[in-house]
């Protein structure tokens, strides 16, 4: 048994090494050191390939906090289950409610709006309906408006 | 294996996506400057409207009828699309786009699946990712798997996805399966076929190798070999075109050259970043100018001129001036031009220029395709258009000076909002 190997050494791939010419003080600055940053479209949104943008008009889910010009991204690759908030799309126009199949079995279903002041929609087969997406986020442009509550 | 992904009446399904009411319904869309009809739904077809019916026709030709009408909306298309292609991407191990509704997937190194039940699933993802129903044609080779899909198209119960996995279910598919429509069988071939009392894949397929090659050429023999299950066509073949043509009819009529040689110009610079696109070269420009047939009250003119390039190249600057030759010299004044198009040909890949010592000047050359590239970069990112040539821009409307670009001289009424690709554009929800 040997009591030392020699390898050759491995230099077909290149290895960048960053020069610092002045370390004199301080911490060197180096743009390459946090190696990732955070990336709406990378960290928030796992199918892009099925995710849409709808704006929402109207306050029917203000007391879900989805106020009049919110940005919806919708997801269609979602499970949308009872209870979610769907981007569907009935009798010729899109609507973003509350998705209750608790009525399934009776031949209907509801989209319930998040406001007192609104009717739940009641679905059956004589509507065109679709659901067309599942709400993952909302997105309010605070920007011009007035943000301190009444 | 391969596995062709063919969107279904890909143009009217985009439209559809964002207009579920439309469902079940007759659409057409149409095509640049609301021209004549370039995609069909199915209920559009079964009423007899064919592609290419002039748009000004249709309400004569189908009174009464309702149909729903789309001028193109390339920027909804394209973004629809890549999105299907995305999807597929991520299901195989190699994928090629053919076309923008098209692919192809190599699928070995998958054979442990079952792949009747992949195509349907994929079918399935994509529709409900997307919104897009596709077709899925699974065979042996490519000329093979356009036949399935036309079939997975054609017949519901196969699930969107026709899978020819043995002998007796390929020559029960070619039996079936009319001349013309054969991938790589084009109209003339077909003709000259039935003349031959070859009207059916399956009697092409049947036809000794000798005679095949006797009678044609080699890349008939190719689409020959191909159906009876040897994998021929090469894959650098499928993406690339031997020729492209960008054309146009006018929103209105054109009787100056200088308006004329505006529109060329863009056509022109588009052919020349469509090349770039592909990083291919050509080496013959042509160019065609037409006036308006349906008009029996003026004078008619057609004409077109073609000229070589003795160095193939992709430079928007020569093919712009090769093109404004070739117009100035069919140019007569007097008519009324309604279309007209640029088509450049004689494609090769542009890492194998044939240089020609008479008119090569590498460092010209060189200079011209850093500037190409650096002017592709900007409009990516400005859009399109930001840069153009001098001859590009139409006169303004006060006749003083140049303005206005490409785009705005599009005809498009009946244009859908880009629900997916500007912030103005995306659907309201209430």
């Amino acid at each position: 048994m040997k009591d030392e190997e020699i390898f050759k050494a491995e230099v077909s791939t290149e290895l960048e090494l960053p020069l610092y010419d002045a370390i004199a003080a301080g911490f060197p600055i180096t743009s390459d050191y946090p190696a990732e940053r955070l990336d709406f479209n990378r960290d928030f949104i796992k199918h892009p390939e099925s995710t849409f943008f709808v704006k929402v008009k109207g306050d029917s889910m203000k007391d879900a906090g989805i106020y009049d010009g919110d940005l919806c991204l919708v997801d269609r690759a979602e499970e949308m289950v009872h209870g979610n908030i769907v981007a569907a799309y009935v009798n010729g126009g899109f609507t973003v409610k509350y998705l209750d199949t608790s009525t399934k079995d009776e031949g209907f279903i509801r989209l319930r709006p998040a406001n007192t002041d609104y009717k739940p929609f009641i679905v059956d087969a004589s509507d065109e309906f679709i659901v067309w997406g599942k709400v993952i986020f909302t997105i309010r442009d605070w920007r011009n408006s007035y943000c301190l509550p009444l | 294996m391969f596995a062709i992904v063919d969107c279904d009446n890909c143009f009217v399904s985009c439209e559809r996506v964002f207009r579920p009411d439309l469902n079940g319904k007759p659409v057409v869309v149409l095509s640049n400057n609301d021209g004549c009809v370039v995609a069909r739904s199915n209920e559009a077809k079964a009423l007899g409207i064919k592609a290419g019916t002039p748009y000004f026709q249709l309400k004569d030709l189908f009174p009464g009828q309702e149909i729903a009408v789309f001028s193109s909306n390339y920027e909804l298309y394209i973004d629809m699309t890549d999105r299907v292609m995305s999807l597929i991407r991520q299901e195989v191990p190699e994928f090629y786009r053919y076309s923008i509704d098209e692919g192809f997937c190599m699928l070995d190194g998958m054979n442990f699946l079952d792949l009747k039940e992949w195509g349907e699933k994929l079918h399935q993802t994509i529709k409900r990712c997307t919104g897009m129903p596709v077709s899925i044609g699974i065979a042996q080779t490519k000329t093979l798997a356009k036949m399935a899909s036309h079939y997975a198209k054609k017949y519901p119960g196969f699930n969107h996805c026709c899978y020819i996995d043995n002998i007796e279910r390929r020559n029960k598919a070619l039996e079936l399966y009319p001349i013309e429509e054969v991938w790589g069988i084009g109209r003339q071939y077909a003709k000259r076929l039935q003349a031959e009392r070859v009207t059916t894949a399956y009697d092409f397929a049947m036809k000794p190798k000798s005679w095949v090659r006797a009678t044609f050429n080699v890349v008939v023999e190719r689409t020959w070999r191909e159906l009876n299950g040897d994998d021929c066509v090469p894959l650098e073949d499928l993406g690339k075109k031997k020729s492209i043509c960008t054309s146009r009819s006018f929103p209105g009529m054109v009787p100056d050259f200088e308006t004329l040689r505006t529109s060329i110009s863009n056509f022109a610079a588009h052919c020349a970043e469509k090349l770039r696109k592909q990083q291919s070269a050509a080496s013959i420009v042509s160019v065609f100018i037409d006036t308006n047939h349906f008009r029996e009250d003026l004078p008619q003119y057609w004409n077109w001129a073609q000229e070589s390039l003795l160095t193939p190249t992709s430079s928007t600057q020569d093919i712009v001036q090769c093109a404004l030759r070739c117009t100035q010299r069919i140019f007569r004044q007097g008519y009324q031009y309604k279309r007209a198009g640029v088509v450049v040909a004689g494609i090769c890949p542009d890492t194998a220029v044939q240089t020609n010592f008479i008119d090569y000047d590498s460092e010209r050359y060189e200079k011209k395709k850093r500037l190409d590239e650096a002017i592709d970069k900007i409009n990516r990112m400005n859009g399109s258009e930001t840069i153009v040539l001098g001859s590009q821009q139409y006169t303004a409307k006060d006749g003083k000076g140049k303005a206005g670009v490409f785009r705005d001289s599009i005809k498009h009424d009946f244009r859908s909002p880009s629900y997916t690709t500007k912030w103005s554009d995306i659907p309201e929800a209430k």
